[in-house]
């Protein structure tokens, strides 16, 4: 073996120490001699460390302490001491002997020596040597886990660094501290903090301006993360904060920390340290006291503000806080009061017309230049805001209530079949926009009734498959990042695909089967005239339905989604939006034509350069992974040149993601939105209008409609670089 | 490409199994005895990192950090330096020559490894 | 060894940007992005040849860009290498930059 070789190197260079030691010994005058034999006792204990030889490490350490005070002139190197050293130097000279004989551990006698030689060098000593210490870094504790740490779930450590300026100058670099971590857990967020890298001749090449905040999932103990940090610990401020801190925790580290309150409190949030209500509770609790200590610090908020930076996702947050309140709702069953549906109708209109109102004044404010006009149209903006996301929360009904009036049809329904069918509802307690429900109940009975029809097999299918009598149906509702999601799942026996694409080829929907992918498959069902059922029956399978359903959800703003396992059931799955009259919207611009995305979808927004002519069919490479995008110019056939610089903005939907392509990005405002026109209504990827504070016209994007052209013009898009972040 | 580090200690079986400890992780190791020793051998080539002694003889490490960081190709070297407890007046010293990562004196191989991990991997 | 070198793109002069990007080249690099600055301009970098990029590189690209901007003009990173491309998403700056990173469809 390697290391027997090298323990054997160790043996022949204890040897010649030792033999170097005691020549000096001899002749201890000089202080060259003294240092020769200090390092000769430092070197073996050195190496004898790194073989685990701790009996050899623990007497070398002791003597080393002797000759160190020695060499520094604190203690005189008489002859007795001269003696004692000379002695201990046979002994040395002894245990590498037993370690060549194969004895590592030292034999009894040679132990029982140790502790004679200590003892005499004890009063030598300039403190008590405490045995332990010498190999305390034999152990260290980083490599023990505490066992109730690694039973508490998947906690997120986060970690704030502002790394100090001369870090690089010492070779140490930020990115070798992260790739080290990544060795330890997961990276679930990261924010790299740019802000202190100065503008023009200030900025020194070789400093380090970089901070970081980082969310890691790993099942350490503190200790190791901060050992992590421990060469650049000196001139860095490091905070750890572990998982399941208390939101005190993040608070007073925003406001430790140098930048603005509101951008790390957003970076927390993001990284799912702190919800947006904690961040808001928190900062509006600043501001009182500053404006109680007269000091009112020019943040205004609630202004429009133009940022090219990620945006964060406000409307999550008010819908689990619903449920949260929907879930408490029967202790308060006697304060309900009823109001007629159209007064509350009437007043969500007139909160919309006050939203457009309010836009205008701001835009008007906007260009008055005056702080106090605008700080005034910031708090009515505020107040805007709370009385609209009130208004339509008055809206809100719960599912509950649609959901049940299918127990009936399906226990109608499948009585007349001849089927055994149990339904099953959950999220019942899921509230949403009372005009989203109304237009729900139809499509979902379209959905139930073919479920019921021909998703659930008769009886002797069923037996011959190994499935119980009871076919089961389910219809579910849950809120999942502003959106909300209605699911009618069935356990019969799943969409044949081999029969959809054999009915689509032979209607003429589509050309080459083999293009598509299985969800593809699995909506042409809702194509207009498709009908799968070999027998026409009498409650469904007319070839008229499905694509009802298609057109209402898509009235309402919504996607479908089939997931279909053959022989194993179906599930339908409506991704609706939370309200309908008035959303958060996010303005773009393509030469003259304002557009809005809803920005509840937004996720980031990016430059695009100039593309090389070589790279006009390219994807973007979002952190890893493949962007298929496209130009709204292109998409309306806009006229006029592309401008020299142009940008992005990646949107999301269920797991899809996209780049849409604009010219110039005007920031977010509150949108109520009008039907489109008769004039529009055919023009693929448009889903509404609205009206500017300026009073202009905008259009509001079908996003949606706009993923699916943007992924089919690149069926083949893959990432290409994978990175593990 | 792997990762080059020079080991400059005084002893031949720590620089061995250091080195066998490194080059088992996946490192390229160079050696060198002495300040003086690793000084002649940087001759330009892609070095990662150095882990140097402090007490040597002919050139400590002291002073070969110090004169390293004259050579333009290792002046933002990382050095790691090798100390005891002993060592507390040495450790200031070195700081104020710009060493910032130190490991005590002895260590186990396992503890250089994460140290050096810290600052470069593989 | 960093270097930058002038080549055309179709009729577009762009910046290549080759070798290492790191704190050695630091000072040196700094020089000549100087050299590159003038009031109005854009400038396209093609970080297609950088072999290694750490933390100083990043922070000089960013400085560019910024004295780029406040010059009146953009500057634009294109053709970003693999290694350039591991330590933006290492350091997730990506976002930051705004210059999308395209990779080819295949």
């Amino acid at each position: 073996m390697d290391l027997d070789r090298a323990k054997l190197t160790f043996i022949i260079e204890a040897h010649e120490l030792l033999d170097a030691m005691e020549t000096s010994l001899l002749a201890p005058d000089s202080s060259e001699s003294v240092n020769a034999m200090f390092r000769a006792v430092h070197t073996i204990k050195g190496s004898a460390g790194l073989f685990g030889l701790d009996s050899i490490v623990r007497f070398a350490h002791t003597v080393e302490s002797v000759m160190d005070r020695v060499r520094a002139g604190s203690l005189p190197f008489t002859p007795s001491l001269v003696d004692l050293i000379l002695a201990c130097h046979d002994h040395m000279a002894r245990q590498i002997e037993e370690l060549q004989e194969g004895e590592e551990n030292g034999s009894p006698g040679t132990l029982a020596a140790s502790e004679a030689l200590l003892a005499r060098l004890l009063p030598y000593m300039e403190e008590t040597p405490n045995p332990h210490q010498a190999n305390k870094s034999l152990v260290s504790p980083s490599w023990q886990h505490s066992p109730e740490e690694e039973e508490s779930g998947q906690p997120t450590w986060h970690i704030s660094v502002r790394f100090g300026e001369e870090i690089l100058r010492q070779g140490m670099d930020p990115l070798s501290f992260l790739r080290y971590l990544m060795t330890l857990g997961t990276i679930t967020h990261l924010t790299p903090i740019l802000d202190r890298l100065p503008a023009g001749a200030a900025f020194d090449p070789e400093h380090c301006y970089l901070g970081l905040e980082i969310d890691l999932d790993a099942q350490v103990e503190r200790q190791v993360l901060e050992d992590v940090f421990e060469f650049v610990r000196e001139d860095s401020q490091i905070r750890i904060i572990p998982p399941h801190s208390k939101v005190e925790e993040y608070l007073k580290l925003i406001r430790e920390l140098p930048e603005g309150d509101l951008y790390l409190g957003e970076i927390l949030v993001q990284g799912k340290c702190l919800t947006p209500k904690d961040l808001e509770e928190a900062l509006s609790t600043q501001r009182q006291e500053a404006m109680e200590g007269g000091t009112v610090q020019g943040r205004l908020l609630g202004t429009i503000v133009v940022q090219d930076q990620a945006l964060p996702p406000a409307v999550v947050a008010a819908a689990l806080d619903k449920q949260k309140r929907a879930k408490e709702k029967p202790s308060h069953e006697l304060k309900v009061v009823k109001v007629q549906a159209e007064k509350l109708d009437r007043l969500v209109d007139l909160v919309g017309e006050l939203v457009i109102a309010g836009a205008s004044a701001n835009t008007l404010a906007a260009k008055s230049m005056d702080s106090r006009v605008l700080e005034a149209t910031a708090v009515i903006t505020k107040l805007v805001e709370e009385i609209r996301d009130n208004a339509l929360s008055l809206r809100m009904v719960q599912i509950g209530e649609t959901f049940s009036r299918f127990r009936r049809i399906v226990r109608d329904v499948s009585q007349e079949l001849g089927k055994s069918i149990e339904l099953e509802i959950q999220g019942a307690e899921t509230e949403l926009d009372k005009s989203i429900v109304e237009k729900l109940s139809d499509p979902l009975m379209h959905l139930v009734r073919n479920s019921i029809d021909h998703g659930i097999e008769p009886l002797e299918i069923r037996r011959a498959r190994g499935k119980p009598d009871t076919g089961s149906l389910s219809l579910n509702a849950f809120h999942e990042s502003g959106s909300i999601v209605i699911e009618v799942a069935d356990d019969g026996g799943g969409l044949n695909r081999q029969r959809i694409l054999a009915k689509a080829v032979e209607r003429g929907l589509i050309q080459d089967p083999a293009a598509l992918t299985d969800q593809e498959i699995n909506l042409l069902i809702f194509e207009p005239g498709f009908s799968t059922a070999e027998s026409v029956s009498k409650l469904s399978g007319r070839g008229v339905g499905m694509d009802v359903v298609k057109r209402n959800i898509d009235e309402l703003r919504g996607t479908i989604e089939v997931e279909s396992y053959e022989g194993a059931g179906t599930t339908f799955r409506f991704r609706l939006p939370l309200t309908l009259a008035i959303i958060d919207g996010f303005q773009v611009l393509v030469e003259d034509t304002s557009y809005v995305i809803p920005l509840d979808i937004v996720l980031e927004c990016l430059d695009l350069g100039p593309i090389l002519e070589s790279e006009q069919n390219h994807l973007i490479n979002l952190r890893g992974e493949a962007l298929p995008f496209l130009r709204l110019r292109e998409v309306f056939e806009t006229p006029g040149p592309f401008p020299a610089r142009e940008r992005v903005v990646v949107v999301q939907i269920g797991d899809t993601r996209a780049g849409i392509v604009v010219d110039r990005l005007m920031g977010e405002f509150q949108t109520v939105i009008k039907p489109l026109g008769e004039l529009f209504r055919s023009v693929k990827g448009l889903g509404g209008s609205t009206i500017l504070g300026s009073g202009e016209v905008a259009l509001i994007l079908d996003v949606n409609q706009l993923i699916q052209l943007a992924t089919a013009r690149r069926p083949n898009a893959r990432p290409r670089l994978s990175t593990t972040a | 490409m792997a990762k080059t580090i020079m080991i400059i200690d005084d002893s031949a079986s720590l620089r061995q199994v250091v080195s066998i400890t490194l080059t088992g992780a996946g490192y390229e190791v160079l050696e060198a005895c002495d300040g003086r020793d690793a000084l002649a051998k940087l001759t330009g080539q892609k070095v990662h990192l150095m882990i140097s002694d402090v007490n040597m003889p002919n050139m400590d490490g002291i002073s070969f950090l110090k004169a390293v960081r004259e050579v333009p190709a290792y002046r933002f070297t990382p050095v790691i330096m090798l100390t005891t407890e002993a060592g507390e007046e040495m450790k200031k010293a070195g700081q104020a020559a710009g060493a910032k990562a130190w490991v005590v004196k002895p260590f186990k191989p396992e503890i250089l490894l994460t140290a050096v991990s810290k600052l470069i991997l593989p | 060894m960093f270097q930058i070198s002038r080549v055309k793109d179709k009729d577009r002069e762009i910046f290549r940007l080759s070798g290492d990007l790191t704190i050695y080249a630091a000072a040196e690099a700094r020089k000549e992005f100087e050299n590159l600055l003038s009031p109005g301009e854009s400038l396209v970098l093609d970080l297609s040849e950088i072999d290694e990029i750490d933390t100083s590189g990043v922070q000089l690209l960013l400085w560019l860009k910024r004295e780029v901007s406040a010059g009146g003009g953009q500057a634009a990173l294109v053709r970003h290498s693999l290694a350039v491309v591991e330590t933006f998403d290492l350091l997730h700056v990506t976002a930051i930059f705004g210059d999308p990173i395209l990779i080819s469809p295949e």
